[in-house]
């Protein structure tokens, strides 16, 4: 179904490559890179919050806090994004499996269950994939309104309070320097699927499962362990988001991570991860998520309500995924060819 | 799936059981089949099953309220049956068509003192939604999924931070008032309106030309583009048709509650959905009709109504209805599987 992107980028790689000229090398490392369109927002983002509002920086435990959150389940979606494949469970994933934290007294028990369940529901959403064959959007969609509903059953429709509520208010302290655990857990989160997609050979295999399933077939790639371990990435990192999300608010709200699920989105997208899978990387999906995290707490200082701030977010992945620069080009040529009523377009993108 | 597949769907009978491999020389296939026609055995059992056994399910009044919660959802996914044959999975984004259309048309009419006004103002919204959705995914070759996800956000926020999130209830006469209090028999007026959208956006997808491209182009875009058809019509017509669904079961939905208020549509995107595929349209495009959505309303309503009466709680019924919609997709995959071997 998909198709190979980057043919055409790698050969003009190879010509620039071929001339030696450091300039023109360096021209091609910055034209092979996705994170064009996250690193614009993050510029205007950032120069208007510093402008309008400089507390974004000065209190920058709040916007880390919140870099936090969103970047962690953009993160966990980027892994399953990289293969062609979609999470739309994460955010249900992230309210369950912080119920599920809360329902337990003990705390480490709390803990180790919510993880395990995100482990459980990467599996599940997989399985449907994999081996039913049923489409990742469907599957996780369904999944979507389980967990959701999960959620409810499980809490009784309230918040669920944490018992541990020490460690709830400890774990929001500074551990090293001014940063607290959950900051720490994000840069080790990062830094640990950064080597994976980039170092590891499991990692690097996702970008050839994304960008030609049957080609990482017939090179004997184990495709369907390799969508395994992206949707249990997926579920156990949301769940870590849902567990220091429930430690840092000493309870759990069933019904959180509404508006989690489109900015994590819009995170990976504008980041430069090609929805058709192949291509995107973990740095754009940071630098999207930072770029969001910080026009989300500017819009809250400011005083904008949060439906507004859904409308800004929901316009950036609306406009994100329409601009994808690859399938951009081949758009422009169809749009001609729809004026001219000719049949003359560009083959269907993916 | 090849085009002639989708020529081949002229009649009521989607041909999976004709189609090839389906009815081979090893003959009656039991997967095929339940994903096939298994709808009607499902509905009917479960219909008999209420009836027998769940204490006031068979009542008058229980009937006319089945009816009066299905007529707006069934509205709402015999439109958005369209998006799903052209293979674009669904439209999330009638969450908040159906809660715009029906604060427009109560909120305008309020003010203005006009329904045909009320009702003019959110069709002009509902042309948005169609024209922005089929642009940003057939001309720009988005995924209709995010495209839906993030119109619902810019959708609601709009309609939230316009109305201020307040409830608008209608006056208690005028047209608005009468439509949703009229009645044939036990069947409201609102079960009217959805048997004609259904027969209308039947008619549509059987017997235009437009309908039969949907349908070509989800068993096979490139095909389709290949044979001179200007696609990206195909696809915002299709999420015009979902838009006009979201329109209109907005409309009914006021009539009946004489009331609107922004969290009007949610969980419209999953029942639709759960009804459109239960009814064994396949989410792989290309295969499918309005009436078979029509049967899948009729079973969702009621087991959502089972539930209710058996004093199961919203959580649970969504758990039921995500549960539903992979089980529905599943069986179809897996006939899809045991045809092709």
């Amino acid at each position: 179904m998909t198709e190979s992107r980057n043919d055409t980028d790698s050969t003009e790689a190879g010509l620039d490559l071929g001339s030696g000229a450091d300039l023109s090398r360096w021209r091609t490392v910055l034209a092979r890179r996705t994170e064009g369109r996250a690193v614009a927002l993050l510029v205007v983002v950032a120069t208007v919050a510093l402008v309008l509002e400089p507390i974004v920086f000065t209190s920058y435990e709040v916007t880390l806090g919140r870099l936090a959150l969103i970047g962690l389940v953009a993160l966990g979606l980027t892994a399953v994004i990289l293969m062609g494949e979609l999470d739309l469970a994460v955010a249900s994933t992230l309210a369950f499996s912080g119920v599920v934290m809360a329902s337990i007294d003990n705390l480490a028990l709390g803990i180790l269950a919510a993880l395990l369940g995100g482990l459980v529901i990467g599996v599940v959403n997989a399985f449907f994939v994999v081996v039913v064959g049923i489409n990742s959007f469907i599957a996780t969609l369904g999944m979507l309104f389980f967990l959701r509903g999960a959620a409810f059953v499980l809490s009784g429709e309230e918040p669920v309070r944490l018992v541990a509520r020490e460690a709830g208010i400890a774990f929001g302290r500074p551990l090293i320097g001014p940063l607290s655990p959950r900051i720490l857990i994000f840069v080790i989160a990062v830094i640990a699927l950064q080597v994976f997609v980039t170092r590891v050979r499991a990692g690097r295999e996702f970008y050839a499962v994304g960008g030609n399933r049957q080609a990482a077939y017939d090179a004997g790639i184990p495709v369907r362990r390799r969508v395994y371990t992206g949707f249990m990435i997926s579920g156990f990192v949301s769940a870590l988001a849902g567990v220091i999300n429930t430690l840092e608010r000493t309870a759990a709200d069933p019904t959180a991570g509404g508006s989690v699920l489109l900015a994590s989105f819009a995170a990976a997208i504008i980041g430069g991860v090609l929805l058709n899978g192949g291509r995107g990387s973990i740095v754009g999906t940071l630098i999207g998520a930072a770029s969001l995290a910080i026009l989300q707490v500017a819009l809250t200082l400011s005083g904008v309500q949060v439906d507004v701030q859904n409308i800004v977010i929901g316009l950036i992945l609306l406009i994100a995924v329409i601009t994808d620069p690859t399938t951009l080009r081949v758009v422009l040529g169809n749009a001609r060819a729809l004026f001219r009523g000719s049949s003359q377009a560009q083959p269907e993108p993916g | 799936m090849t085009t002639t597949d989708a020529a081949s769907t002229d009649g009521e009978s989607v041909t999976a059981l004709e189609g090839p491999g389906a009815a081979g020389p090893e003959g009656f296939q039991l997967l095929p089949w339940m994903a096939d026609r298994g709808i009607v055995l499902f509905t009917v059992a479960l219909v008999l099953f209420a009836a027998v056994f769940v204490d006031g399910f068979a009542s008058l009044a229980n009937i006319t309220d089945v009816f009066n919660r299905s007529a707006p959802i069934g509205i709402v996914a015999v439109g958005m049956t369209f998006v799903v044959i052209s293979a674009n999975y669904l439209d999330l984004s009638v969450v908040s068509q159906v809660a715009t259309s029906a604060v427009t048309l109560l909120a305008v009419s309020n003010s203005t003192g006009s329904v045909a006004l009320a009702m003019l103002a959110a069709f002009g919204v509902a042309l948005v939604y169609g024209v922005v959705n089929g642009t940003a995914v057939g001309i720009f070759k988005a995924n209709a999924v995010i495209v839906t996800l993030s119109t619902t956000f810019i959708g609601l926020g709009i309609l939230r931070w316009a109305s201020g999130g307040s409830i608008y209830f209608g006056p208690n006469d005028g047209p608005i008032r009468a439509f949703g209090l009229a009645k044939i028999g036990p069947f409201p007026l609102s079960m009217l309106v959805l048997i004609l959208m259904t027969l209308l956006l039947s008619y549509v997808l059987r017997r235009t030309t437009f309908g039969f491209m949907v349908k070509a182009f989800g068993s096979n875009r490139e095909a389709t583009r290949l044979a001179g058809v200007n696609t990206a019509w195909i696809v915002i017509g299709a999420f015009l048709m979902s838009a006009l669904g979201a329109l209109i079961g907005g409309f009914v939905l006021a009539a009946f509650s004489n009331t609107a208020v922004s969290t009007n549509g949610t969980g419209y995107d999953f029942e639709a959905l759960a009804a459109i595929v239960i009814g064994g349209t396949s989410v792989f495009g290309g295969k499918g009709s309005v009436l078979r959505t029509l049967l899948g309303v009729v079973f969702v309503s009621v087991l959502s109504n089972l539930m209710v009466l058996s004093g199961l709680g919203f959580g649970v019924q969504q758990m039921a209805i995500g549960a539903l919609i992979v089980a529905a997709v599943s069986l179809d995959a897996l006939a899809r599987k045991a045809g092709a071997a």
